[in-house]
């Protein structure tokens, strides 16, 4: 899956907006939004908040976990632990990015919330690399992976997946006989 | 634009898949849609088609296209409203993109699996995937034939493509999220001097195990690749 992907998904996510026109309730396919009233915080998904605030028409309210002391505490956590702890957003990363990227202005202390997400996604990348390592050099045919966010699979499902493929075959070659890896994918 | 609501009715009866969902708002419905959309891009087979899914979509960007053509220009809400179905769209054609890729890659055991469905099962392709299969089946044939195949000696001028392509790869992994819980999940064993065992899948936890395992449950919507 292409990261981009995984963005758009993120970007179903909602957040608040404090909006600086008014504007009726919208009937969307997805559900209804609004009414926007100046002033009032609105909920609205991200893809909205970005478009408007790029137009300039409203204000964005980080998330509430998106908080310089939230989130040292997180790292701390995280790097205690040696499994991996919950994460505040299941789209934590791509949401980051996104509203560091577009509305920065909006975000108090916005560099250090981008260096303190950086370093909680480096930990726990470290980490999955290290049990993919143990996964594969133990031969296992199942692993529970709570807690792990998308993207954070799909930095790894490519290769890792792969790899098991590419095993499974020669694997499968080195019993006579056994016709499993003839026909398969390349 | 406000009977947007409203018009999901006039779509429901043709979406009596299940028995179980007569009636879908239409955010289920694109909530459903996503479903598939990721299902499909991550199982290493095609899976069932979800065509009701795809026409009751089709019906809903048609009609709020239709209502936007009446609106005028430079109308707020009328902006939103394409920004949503431009993304409905994006969804639905990666879904449909995905299948086709499927379809071109597997064509032969596609076609097979269509061919060996008993009466009332329900059919893996749309009408139209396999009218495409079965087209890009005979181009492939007439092509080998006029670029190869006529020119070999007359006991190697068939090819069987059944053998000649190869199956999706079922022993593949996978990533799911467990959306109703599962117990007793044989797992097998990756050597032989490890030992198979089972596990439970509780509701909203994560996994990755192999295909072949949990593809049931996959058809079902018990559990969601991720």
């Amino acid at each position: 899956m292409d990261p981009s992907e995984v963005e758009f998904l993120a970007e179903k996510e909602t957040v608040k907006i404090i909006p600086n026109f008014s504007l009726d309730k919208i009937y969307l396919i997805g559900g209804d939004l609004g009414p926007f009233n100046p002033g009032l915080p609105v909920d609205v998904p991200v893809w909205l908040a970005l478009n408007l605030k790029q137009r300039q028409k409203c204000r964005i309210v980080p998330p509430e976990w998106m908080d310089v002391e939230k989130l040292e505490d997180m790292r701390e956590l995280e790097r205690k632990e040696d499994t991996f702890t919950p994460v505040p957003s299941p789209y934590y990363m791509e949401l980051t990015k996104l509203l560091l990227n577009h509305a920065s202005d909006n975000i108090p202390k916005a560099d250090e919330i981008r260096t303190l997400v950086k370093d909680i996604w480096d930990t726990r990348i470290a980490k999955l690399r290290l049990s993919a390592d143990s996964f594969i050099s133990q031969q296992e045919a199942h692993a529970k992976l709570d807690n792990l966010t998308l993207m954070e699979i799909n930095t790894i499902r490519a290769f890792l997946l792969d790899s098991l493929n590419c095993m499974y075959k020669l694997r499968s070659n080195l019993q006579p006989g056994s016709s499993k890896g003839q026909f398969t994918d390349y | 634009m406000s009977d947007a609501d409203a018009l999901f009715d006039d779509g429901s009866d043709a979406n009596q898949d299940d028995s179980q969902e007569d009636v879908m708002t239409p955010a289920e419905l694109i909530a459903k849609l996503e479903e598939a959309w990721l299902n499909e891009k991550f199982s290493p087979e095609l899976l069932e088609n979800k065509s009701e899914v795809v026409e009751c979509v089709m019906e809903q960007l048609t009609h709020m296209e239709a209502n936007l053509q009446r609106v005028k220009k430079g109308d707020a809400k009328a902006s939103v409203h394409r920004m949503e179905i431009d993304r409905i769209r994006f969804v639905l054609s990666s879904y449909l993109r995905s299948r086709l890729q499927k379809i071109e890659k597997f064509f032969p055991h596609v076609l097979e699996r269509e061919k060996s469905r008993g009466e009332g099962d329900p059919s893996l392709l749309s009408p139209e995937e396999f009218a495409f299969a079965k087209e890009y089946y005979a181009n492939t044939e007439t092509y080998l034939k006029a670029v190869a195949l006529k020119r070999m000696p007359p006991n190697l001028q068939t090819v069987d493509m059944l053998k000649a392509v190869p199956e999706p790869c079922l022993d593949s992994f996978v990533f799911l999220r467990v959306k109703e819980r599962q117990e007793n999940i044989l797992v097998e064993p990756e050597t032989d001097d490890q030992r198979e065992y089972v596990v439970d899948l509780e509701e909203g936890s994560q996994h990755l195990m192999r295909y072949r395992t949990i593809a049931p449950l996959v058809s079902s919507g018990a559990v969601q690749l991720i």
